[in-house]
């Protein structure tokens, strides 16, 4: 078997906060082979984005993370500055979401994508120009500001930066959202098509499951800093195991169906704040199967079928109520 | 930057500049009933000389004559003569323009550069001890009146060393080559200009300071991290160039109270400029020279003001295309 | 007066005191605005106790008459005395409470008149609005030490006469950032509410804007005060202000003047100077930790 391009054990990410030490990821086991898109769904607050920016050492100096993040089978986390910045971008890339504030406003887009290929030493024979024709922009828009463009152009010059240094793993974290239905699916599709061209890995971080089912080969369901359930995507998306999971699907209309929209399903109340986790399963005082044995139990990840691929935590699955 | 963008803020400092020309006839001729009253003199004015000061200060006829001649003589830079010296406050002027040019110059120049250095690195580290000592210090700095610096300077540098000249422009009555005399006048120019830097020194550090801080939280920091830019190219490249936005206005504001500053500070080291001039025409109730140094003051802030939303639309594209 | 209206008197009253002392509370985790409240006790302390520390004669000129001029600080003048031998230990004293005064009735005014206007240029909208604004916008450009000093020249030298000017000159800023909060204000569903129920202007603004702009306004205020004292101690010290009730800052001019500097009279110029610092220092250091209180977003600067 081929080293995947990520292999994440452990996972441990918190917080320092006035109330004490605040647990944003709670051991995360991740892995992504190559040419393979890894969607990892939850609910804002569930640590998702916490994981992405801890993945290259973005997080701020006080954050704690402990665990291990293997690129190419190198720890980043054990690694001296220098060579975690020449990690950054060259071997893993971010998509941003571009209705942030992820561009500097006084900078022009040329000059911000240039910024990447010049840091790493990668003088790209078509420059900044070509990879903004590849997203679909047009070459004229590098001597553009920020603020010059769309929502949907961000998002494409954001795509055209995280290309900048031939990376083996791009992180998309919710580069679709509060785009409109129409440019989502436009700015997906292009996604797919250059990471089958250049045989990219992703990482495509989501609140939403149904952009899912179009790109990921494989899913993980985030809930309160943990992966409550991973599988194939096709498998998983099909059918829904964890509680938690199947609520989150059914909270999203379902589309063609207009009484799905009138009436959302699925998810009551508020994800848990970190800060205040419910003891044993942290889904249980949400979760409408909870069982008395959910308060106490802490549930691990468990394979639910014969593949070892689908895995789910939960009493109910993989004869952990026993 | 537009052009409409440009004459919109040129036309707006001209119509301050408007406004201040009338506040201050409205000011000296009409709150102000007998303007001649201040005058220490009349009491030895012959009723002829009374008539040709009466005249000479346009405080003839009704109030919209004196008005007219008034706006008239403004556009001549005509102020009229001192009450002082009697000479025409132009003259005056022109003479002691330079000194306070070259004072405020230097400190503003100083004080910009070593605060909004201070202020940044100060931010960046925020928290750290540096960021702890510079933020006191800046606190401190900002809470002492300027002139109290050069009462300092004065009794325990240049009283007690004697290395510094006590005060004036230049060493009266030295016979120096040219070279000399330049290095004579930088000697007195120091302490007055320690004065000016250290006053202002705080308040820029702090509004860099929390400009860079506000700068901090943003995400484009964290996408030039991702990038893999050296913390020192995040600083430079992106960090600074924002955080120096909003500074730049205050800046542009605060170099018209260094002009305020230069009185005191002309005052406690005799440094024969403006700010002099404006302490000696309070002490003598000089008002023409007064008016005139008060419309010089205002046009000098405008003219700071309309240079900083100049350079302000240069270093934010955003502002360049607003209509 | 009605029974519910007692009632409801009472609720605002008890709500205020709960906010009073949850601000304090606040502030006494809060280091720099902790050290800036304990300072500014002691100069109201030390104002305040102005009698019991030197008679209110040892101002006037003739009290020095017997003594030495510029006479180093000794056990009967402990912090020396001034070129016409008066002790300075009592101009200091008394010296505090017209600095005091003149600080905070400046701020009254400005805040009085950047509060009006502030209020009504964030509510009114049109011509009302626009015009205040300008008028704002001059305030803000022109150097206000000139202008207080054209004022000053003209409408007087009194200390009152110095607030008023101060005040007069030091609104604008004021007026720019209640404006702005206003303007956030009125969007909340509250104020909109109140509105379309037909309340008037004057009693949205006094019972829904006035509410939610006052913690600015004071957080505001308390940072106006220092900058008065330190454009007072300037005034002072280029001449106006009354010499036989000094400020600190006409303290400061008396020293400039008499030529203490020249012949190191530390004693004479040393104590109004520190003083100064030191009362800047603690209604900045106040002002900055309500601003942080106040305003959340402000936490950890």
């Amino acid at each position: 078997m081929t080293t995947p391009v990520l292999q994440v054990n452990e996972l441990q990410v918190s917080y320092h906060a006035h109330s004490g030490v605040v647990p944003a990821v709670r051991g995360v086991d991740l892995e992504i082979a190559h040419g393979e898109t890894l969607g990892l769904a939850g609910e804002s607050g569930c640590g998702k984005s916490t994981l992405a920016l801890a993945l290259l050492r973005l997080l701020p100096p006080t954050t704690k993370v402990t665990g291990s993040i293997l690129f190419a089978g190198k720890d980043i986390l054990t690694m001296r500055p220098g060579e975690v910045r020449a990690i950054r971008w060259a071997q893993a890339s971010i998509i941003f979401q571009g209705a942030q504030h992820v561009l500097n406003p006084v900078r022009t887009i040329g000059r911000q994508i240039d910024e990447a290929s010049e840091t790493h030493g990668m003088n790209r024979s078509g420059g900044v120009a070509e990879l903004l024709e590849i997203v679909g922009l047009g070459a004229r828009r590098a001597k553009d500001y920020p603020h010059e463009l769309s929502g949907g152009q961000k998002q494409r010059a954001l795509i055209a930066m995280a290309l900048a240094c031939d990376p083996m793993l791009i992180i998309a974290d919710e580069p679709t959202t509060a785009l409109d239905v129409m440019i989502q699916a436009q700015i997906l599709q292009m996604l797919e098509e250059i990471k089958r061209e250049r045989g990219l890995s992703m990482l495509f971080i989501t609140h939403d499951l149904s952009v899912l089912s179009q790109i990921a080969d494989r899913v993980a369901i985030m809930y309160a800093g943990r992966v409550i359930e991973v599988g194939a995507g096709r498998d998983l998306l099909r059918e829904f195991k964890h509680p938690y999971s199947i609520a989150l699907a059914a909270s999203f209309p379902v589309i063609g169906d207009t009484a799905s929209r009138r009436n959302p399903r699925g998810l009551v109340g508020d994800p848990p704040s970190p800060n205040d986790l419910p003891s044993g399963c942290a889904f249980h005082p949400r979760c409408s199967v909870a069982i008395e044995k959910c308060r106490s139990t802490d549930v691990v990840l468990k394979s639910v079928s014969k593949s070892m691929d689908r895995r789910v935590a939960c009493l109910h699955f993989g004869g952990q109520s026993d | 930057m537009s052009w409409r963008y440009l004459l919109k803020k040129v036309g707006g400092a001209f119509l301050t500049m408007a406004v201040v020309v009338v506040f201050n006839f409205f000011l000296f001729r009409i709150v102000d009933r007998d303007p001649l009253a201040k005058y220490r003199g009349r009491s030895k004015l012959t009723p002829e000389q009374r008539e040709t000061m009466i005249r000479r200060m346009g405080l003839e006829g009704s109030k919209w004559d004196q008005f007219v001649v008034y706006v008239k003589s403004v556009f001549r830079l005509d102020f009229g003569r001192s009450f002082d010296s009697t000479q025409p406050v132009l003259e005056e002027i022109k003479m002691r323009l330079p000194a306070t040019l070259l004072l405020v110059g230097v400190s503003t120049l100083l004080t910009i550069f070593i605060g909004l250095y201070i202020g940044t690195k100060a931010g960046w580290r925020r928290g750290s001890r540096f960021d702890k000592a510079s933020t006191s210090a800046s606190m401190v700095l900002y809470s002492t009146p300027e002139f109290f610096f050069g009462m300092l300077l004065l009794a325990f540098v240049a009283g007690r060393t004697g290395w510094f000249p006590t005060g004036g422009l230049r060493t009266v009555g030295a016979d120096h080559d040219f070279v000399g005399n330049i290095l004579d006048r930088l000697h007195h120019l120091v302490l007055p200009m320690l004065t000016l830097t250290l006053g202002y020194l705080g308040s820029y550090a702090l509004i860099m300071r929390t400009s860079m801080i506000e700068t901090l939280g943003e995400d484009y920091l964290v996408t030039a991290r991702a990038k893999g830019l050296k913390d020192s190219e995040v600083m430079s490249r992106h960090a600074v160039p924002n955080a120096l936005l909003p500074s730049v206005s205050l800046i542009a504001i605060s170099c018209g109270y260094i002009i305020g500053g230069a009185i005191t500070t002309e005052t406690v080291f005799s440094y024969p400029g403006l700010g002099l001039a404006t302490a000696n025409a309070i002490q003598n109730n000089d008002l023409p020279m007064l008016q005139a140094l008060f419309m010089l003051a205002s046009a000098a802030v405008i003219l700071f003001n309309l240079i900083a939303d100049i350079i302000y639309a240069f270093l934010d594209p955003r502002v360049k295309r607003v209509e | 007066m009605k029974n519910s209206d007692r009632l409801i008197r009472a609720m605002i009253w008890d709500r205020r005191r709960r906010a009073f002392f949850g601000v304090l509370r606040e502030l006494r985790h809060d280091r720099p605005g902790f050290i800036g409240l304990l300072l500014l006790t002691f100069f109201g302390l030390f104002a305040l106790a102005a009698p019991l520390i030197a008679d209110r004669s040892a101002l006037l000129a003739a009290s020095g008459r017997n003594n030495p001029d510029l006479a180093a600080p000794s056990a009967k003048f402990l912090f020396g005395t001034d070129e016409i031998g008066r002790d300075v230990l009592a101009q200091l004293v008394w010296g505090s409470r017209v600095s005091l005064f003149i600080g905070l009735f400046a701020t009254l005014v400005a805040v009085v008149i950047g509060s009006v206007v502030g209020l009504v240029a964030g509510y009114a909208k049109g011509k009302v609005s626009a015009v205040l604004l300008a008028i704002d916008d001059f305030f803000l450009v022109v150097p206000f030490l000139p202008l207080a000093i054209v004022l000053a020249v003209v409408l007087g030298r009194s200390p009152l006469t110095l607030a008023i000017v101060i005040g007069f000159t030091s609104w604008a800023g004021s007026a720019r950032l209640i404006r702005a909060q206003v303007l956030t204000l009125r969007e909340r569903a509250y104020v909109e509410r109140a509105q379309a129920l037909g309340a008037g202007s004057w009693h949205v603004i006094r019972r829904h804007v006035l509410p939610g702009v006052a913690p600015l306004i004071i957080a505001n205020a308390t940072l106006i005060v220092p900058v008065a004292i330190l454009t007072e101690s300037t005034l002072s010290f280029l001449g106006f202000g009354d010499r036989l009730s000094p400020s600190w800052g006409k303290l400061l001019d008396g020293a400039q003047s008499s030529g203490s500097i020249t012949i190191n009279a530390w004693w004479y110029f040393l104590p109004p100077g520190l003083c100064i610092i030191g009362i800047v220092l603690a209604f900045t250091m106040l002002g900055r930790a309500l601003e942080r209180i106040f305003d959340p977003r402000l936490r950890g600067r």
